[in-house]
């Protein structure tokens, strides 16, 4: 067997098997469950397999030819192992694991398990082949597929009954499980629309589909591709388009708060954890190539690439966090939550290019955040899945005071509600300071302060949804609940242990923050500087110890999580009386609310627009035209019948007067065409 | 193993099957489906087999003399583009045909009761659905381009009678509308094929080849394109496909999808093989016009509530695509452009006859009337989303490589050919987000959300239905997973077209 046959059977393992859990629910549930299950666990064992080589730096490539294609090189199939496909294999493999244990004991007794299973293997094989693949096309068809998988989750409660709907409370609409899985589909599927172009683009100037390929031989294509002016630039867009609508960044994000319509472990898994990272995981990806391009080649136009992804992700990151300080739903809050995250990373991925000097800290902070930020959230989406399943609402409004009852779920959210927001020594602290210091380095002022404003915001908002769920008096929803005979209790073991290893993780991560960043600033130095030779212009050290982060990073947290703590914890001040008492501050409230009117302006743009011009597309074009061709004609040909028809008038004379006519015109005719 | 006279026997047969259903239809009524099913079964066979002759040798060629006398011959070329391309034909007729075994009885039922003596009906109808296949595979086996028209006028006989005897409330306007249409394309089609035997003296699809440089050839590929065009209900020319889909019955709409999309391989044998330069020089405009073809196909599409119709203006906008990638005169733009159509057609005869399993099913047919059938029809809906994912280009089935192909033809035309055309290859691609927005629309509209009150007894479609469309699916998922089982053939003709 090939060596590196983990590589290949990590995805294909999943694919395989998921159909047969159609087959296993056939004989009985537990067997259709630990299938399920036990798909992923094959999968983690494969990628752990991968692990040796970041330490041996045995990177390798092995691909078989898949489609032959007129004039030009095959297609190919394979896998590429390198530090990137490593880590970020592993991180969905075992966050993948874990989060479908806690689904067995979560989706026990739900409708359409088997349809649940098959879906998620699926996704997991189709992430799995996205990080994998060794070109751009399989890396196409696994991030379609992780898309495909998304949307038929998101809509998982396809019969749209009104407990599973998301949104309100009145007069915000509310919204079904089909609708958003449909909204989250149609609009991630615009930004791949975008990423094909550009990805057939990068084909046709470099003859391959290959990512090593495409780095290696840039010196000969890159040249003929900047030779059109706009070129690359246009490139450059079109690629971070898929990014943007895959990692729901401005101004392709407003599907991701709806996707929340899905069962929690989905919310976790895809939706935090990893599809949404996709989009980072491409721009690390194409990195290398614009990096080059730009401070090696010289081609100016390769420097859009990062200033898109920087902007773009710092300024989402700071959006989606003022959405996520209003929000009452509190799986919506943790969404808002994640594209305010992946702005960040976006924002150090793309600072790693904006300076040499900034390209291993950059990119470190980028893939540092992906991890931290993948282990904290998970825990976070099932630590609230079972929140929400047990106190039986999505609104924040309806829980508090459950510490007593949940002690462990509220333990665990607490400690990855921290390093969401930044606590000293978890993990977030050290992968949020990794972009900051990022930044500095890159000595770009204003992306830092914008991240810095934004850290504040973190803070403020996951100790309000903390303080919101647990803290305080039981909501008049929970004292009713009790009334009825419901009871609150723990998870079960089954449930809590998977965010309980995540949240340790999350913990070990944090004590040994400054070394494991250190470990894998070492690895993609390695990597980038030494095996890509990338120019890092003479900054070749570990990472950065600027006082200045650390300290700034503990003052904004103080900053956003001081009037958090008074509001919704210790409840000194009614938030609600303020907003009474400040119009300007309720004016913001309802700004940040209605998401700053992006998502009603796209509704109104792209939906009610296109609904309400529907009809006149048959009324003005297709009906004209089809009475012009099937009345208009025919009508036209009985007309010329009923006036041709006069000329037969069944009299003899006028019959040998027609013949004569005809023998005239005849000759006529032969003389023309005889001279 | 290649059997004797195999060309010839994959129209013969079918042709002559058609006569014997005719006669024994009478006596079995119903099951006479199974004998036109098994027809075709074997026909695909035949072509399986030719397929591993064409793969080893490059093409398999069979002339047969017609009237010894004056000379008359045909041929039957099958290489790497016409096998490919008459195994999708076959392969769609033979699953429809198995489909049509309880929709054709439906219809009857609905329409001449359930007293009378049927079986002639039964007859009439399986009969005439073999003339489908063999005009089809005809159309793509042949060398002689007055083959090609008569097969395509051919086609319209059947398509004619039976919508006139099994199509829905305005079937017998509509089959004569379908019919004048059909005589239209093939008509200016002909001119064209006249023209041509003016200056060559010959109808051999091979000896437009010697028009290259006469005045004339302009003229010729205009008229013969023109046809062709009309065909595929293009933009100008489209106001005759959504009547004729919405009342003829469902079961043969996914031939009618192949008999529009036929277009394309004529586009590819005639035009493009043989007339390059000529072709050339309408390139252009025929780029515009796919590209208008397929925004205002979208739109159209979007406007539909029926289901019939729905799928019926998608054709206008999907078979437009694989006009672009051929217009585009890049290989890989040609290869493309009939990949897609061969993929096409796959999803497209799961999305039509999918729309008759509703109408089977349900007897309605207005999207707005339905909703959460996913929990009554499972399998239906795993249908649609499968056949939505063909016209999506979502992977793992055969539309994702197909579209990669095709729009790469087209943006290499763009970069080749400045400004302008690289912003029609850009919009075109644009277009195609629509795609994604009237297919898997509709799924939320039909399966989705809650079921309404009259629909709470539906139950799933007979396997005898969904079977044969699960089994295109499965077809497209292996061409998905495995695209050289197409693009092999396509690749060895297109390395050896001389453009």
């Amino acid at each position: 067997m090939s060596l590196y046959f983990p590589a290949w059977f990590c995805w294909i393992i999943p694919f395989v098997g998921a159909p047969l859990i159609f087959l296993a629910e056939k004989i009985n549930n537990r067997l259709r469950d630990g299938l399920a299950v036990s798909l992923p666990f094959l999968s983690m064992l494969m990628c752990l397999m991968l692990l040796p080589n970041l330490l041996t730096q045995n990177y390798f490539e092995e691909e078989f030819v898949w489609v032959s294609i007129p004039n030009l090189k095959p297609i190919t199939i394979g896998v590429l192992v390198d530090p990137l496909s490593i880590i970020i294999a592993n991180v969905v493999a075992f966050i993948s694991f874990l989060i479908m244990v806690y689904s067995i004991k979560y989706m026990h007794g739900e409708e359409g398990v088997a349809r649940y299973w098959f879906m998620m293997n699926l996704f997991i094989g189709g992430m799995l082949l996205l990080v994998l693949a060794n070109n751009f096309i399989f890396f196409l068809a696994g991030w379609k597929t992780v898309g495909l998988c998304s949307y038929a989750l998101i809509g998982h409660y396809y019969r749209d009954e009104p407990k599973d709907w998301i949104g309100g409370p009145p007069p915000t609409p509310y919204q079904t499980p089909s609708q958003c899985g449909l909204k989250a589909w149609i609009m991630t599927s615009v930004g791949d629309i975008f990423l094909l172009a550009g990805l057939i683009l990068l084909y046709l100037y470099s003859g391959t589909v290959n990512f090593t390929e495409l780095f290696q031989t840039q010196n000969l294509w890159m040249p003929t591709l900047t030779a059109t002016p706009g070129m690359l630039t246009l490139i450059s867009i079109l690629l971070l388009c898929g990014p943007l609508g895959k990692s729901a960044q401005f101004p392709l994000h407003e599907w991701l708060p709806e996707a929340m319509a899905g069962p929690a472990p989905v919310s976790a898994l895809i939706h935090a954890a990893t599809m949404v990272k996709a989009g980072v995981y491409m721009v690390a990806r194409f990195l290398p190539v614009f990096f080059y391009g730009y401070w090696v080649g010289g081609f100016n136009e390769a420097l859009t690439f990062f200033i898109l992804a920087a902007y773009i992700g710092g300024f989402t990151a700071f959006l989606t966090g003022t959405q996520a300080m209003v929000s009452l739903e509190l799986k919506k809050a943790l969404a808002y939550s994640t594209m305010s995250q992946i702005g960040y990373m976006m924002l150090g991925l793309g600072i790693a290019g904006l300076n040499p000097k900034a390209l291993i800290l950059g990119y470190v902070a980028g893939i540092f955040h992906l991890i931290s930020h993948a282990l904290f959230k998970a825990s976070l989406f099932l630590c609230s899945g079972t929140v929400i399943h047990e106190c039986k609402s999505i609104y924040m409004t309806d829980m508090g005071g459950i510490k007593k009852e949940m002690p462990i779920t509220w333990f665990l959210m607490w400690i990855s509600a921290l390093s969401l927001a930044g606590f000293p020594f978890l993990s977030g602290f050290w992968s949020k300071d990794a972009v900051l210091a990022s930044c500095l380095t890159a000595q770009n002022y204003w992306l830092f302060m914008l991240a810095l404003g934004t850290a504040a915001l973190t803070s403020f908002y996951s100790i309000r949804f903390m303080g919101l769920t647990f803290h305080g008096d039981k909501s008049n929803h929970l004292a009713k609940l009790e009334k009825e005979g419901e009871k609150l209790k723990e998870a079960s073991p089954l449930m809590w242990i998977p965010y309980g290893i995540l949240t340790t993780i999350t913990i070990l991560v944090g004590v040994t923050g400054p070394f494991f960043e250190s470990f894998i600033h070492h690895i993609f130095e390695s990597f980038l500087h030494e095996t890509l030779h990338l120019p890092i212009n003479g900054f070749n050290s570990e990472p950065t110890t600027h006082l200045l982060v650390p300290l700034a990073s503990i003052g904004v947290f103080l900053l956003g999580g001081i009037p958090a703590y008074l509001l919704y914890i210790k409840r000194q001040i009614s938030s609600e009386k303020i907003l009474t008492s400040y119009t300007s501050l309720f004016k913001i409230k309802t700004f940040f609310w209605n998401r700053w009117y992006i998502d009603p302006l796209y509704n109104l743009v792209f939906v009610k627009t296109i609904l309400k011009l529907r009809p006149y597309v048959e009324k003005f074009i297709e009906h004209p035209m089809d009475v012009a061709y099937n009345v208009g004609v025919p009508k036209l040909m009985s007309y010329l019948y009923f006036k041709i028809r006069k000329f037969q008038t069944g009299i003899l004379p006028y019959n040998m007067l027609y013949i004569l006519l005809f023998i005239i015109a005849t000759i006529i005719s032969l003389l023309v065409v005889w001279s | 193993m290649y059997l004797p006279y195999s060309l010839l026997q994959t129209v013969l047969i079918p042709l002559i099957m058609a006569s014997f259903t005719a006669f024994v239809g009478r006596k079995v009524g119903k099951k006479a489906g199974w004998i036109t099913f098994s027809t075709l079964a074997y026909t695909t066979i035949v072509l399986c087999m030719v397929g591993v002759e064409v793969l080893r040798k490059g093409y398999v060629y069979e002339e047969y003399v017609w009237i010894p006398i004056l000379e008359v011959k045909f041929g039957f070329l099958a290489d790497g583009l016409s096998l490919p391309v008459a195994l999708a034909m076959n392969v769609t007729c033979a699953a429809l045909a198995l489909f049509s075994v309880n929709y054709i009885e439906h219809r009857i039922e609905i329409i001449y009761g359930h007293g009378e003596e049927k079986n002639f009906l039964y007859a009439i109808y399986h009969s005439l659905f073999l003339v489908f296949p063999a005009g089809l595979v005809w159309i793509s086996l042949t060398t002689d381009l007055i083959v090609v028209y008569l097969a395509l006028e051919l086609i319209h006989i059947p398509l004619y009678i039976i919508m006139y005897y099994f199509g829905y409330v305005e079937r017998r306007r509509i089959a004569l509308m379908s019919f004048l249409w059909g005589t239209a394309g093939a008509s200016v089609f002909f001119v064209g094929v006249l023209l041509a035997y003016t200056q060559t003296k010959s109808f051999a699809i091979l000896s437009l080849q010697g028009l290259t440089g006469n005045p004339l050839a302009f003229w010729i590929c205009l008229f013969m394109l023109i046809g062709i065009l009309i065909k595929m209900a293009v933009f100008g020319f489209q106001a005759w496909l959504p009547w004729v889909h919405a009342e003829h019955p469902t079961c043969i709409a996914g031939i009618l999808a192949n008999i529009v999309g036929i277009g394309n391989y004529i586009i590819a044998r005639i035009l493009i093989q043989q007339m390059f330069k000529t072709f050339q020089m309408l390139s252009i405009p025929t780029m515009i016009l796919a590209l208008v073809t397929m925004v205002y196909g979208a739109f159209l599409t979007l406007a539909q509530d029926d289901v019939k119709r729905l799928y019926a203006c998608s054709t206008i906008s999907q078979t437009a695509y694989s006009l672009l990638g051929l217009a585009s005169c890049t290989t890989l733009g040609i290869v493309g452009g009939i990949f897609w159509f061969i993929s096409h057609a796959f999803g497209k005869c799961i999305l039509f006859s999918l729309a008759g399993v509703l109408v089977y099913q349900l007897g309605i047919r207005d999207m707005k009337q339905m909703g959460g059938l996913a929990q009554k029809m499972p399998l239906t809906a795993v249908l649609c989303i499968l056949g939505s994912m063909i016209l999506s280009a979502v992977p793992p089935l055969s539309g994702f490589i197909s579209k990669w192909i095709l729009f790469s033809g087209v943006f290499l035309q763009g970069i080749q050919s400045g400004l302008f055309i690289f912003v029609v290859a850009m919009l075109s691609m644009i277009a195609t987000a629509f795609t994604v927005v009237y297919t898997f629309w509709p799924v939320k509209r039909m399966f989705f959300g809650p079921i309404p009150s009259n629909l709470k007894n539906v139950k799933e479609a007979p396997l005898i239905m969904v079977g044969p469309l699960l089994a295109l699916a499965l077809i497209s998922i292996l061409i998905g997973i495995y695209p050289n089982l197409v693009m092999d053939f396509l690749v060895s003709w297109a390395e050896n077209l001389k453009i």
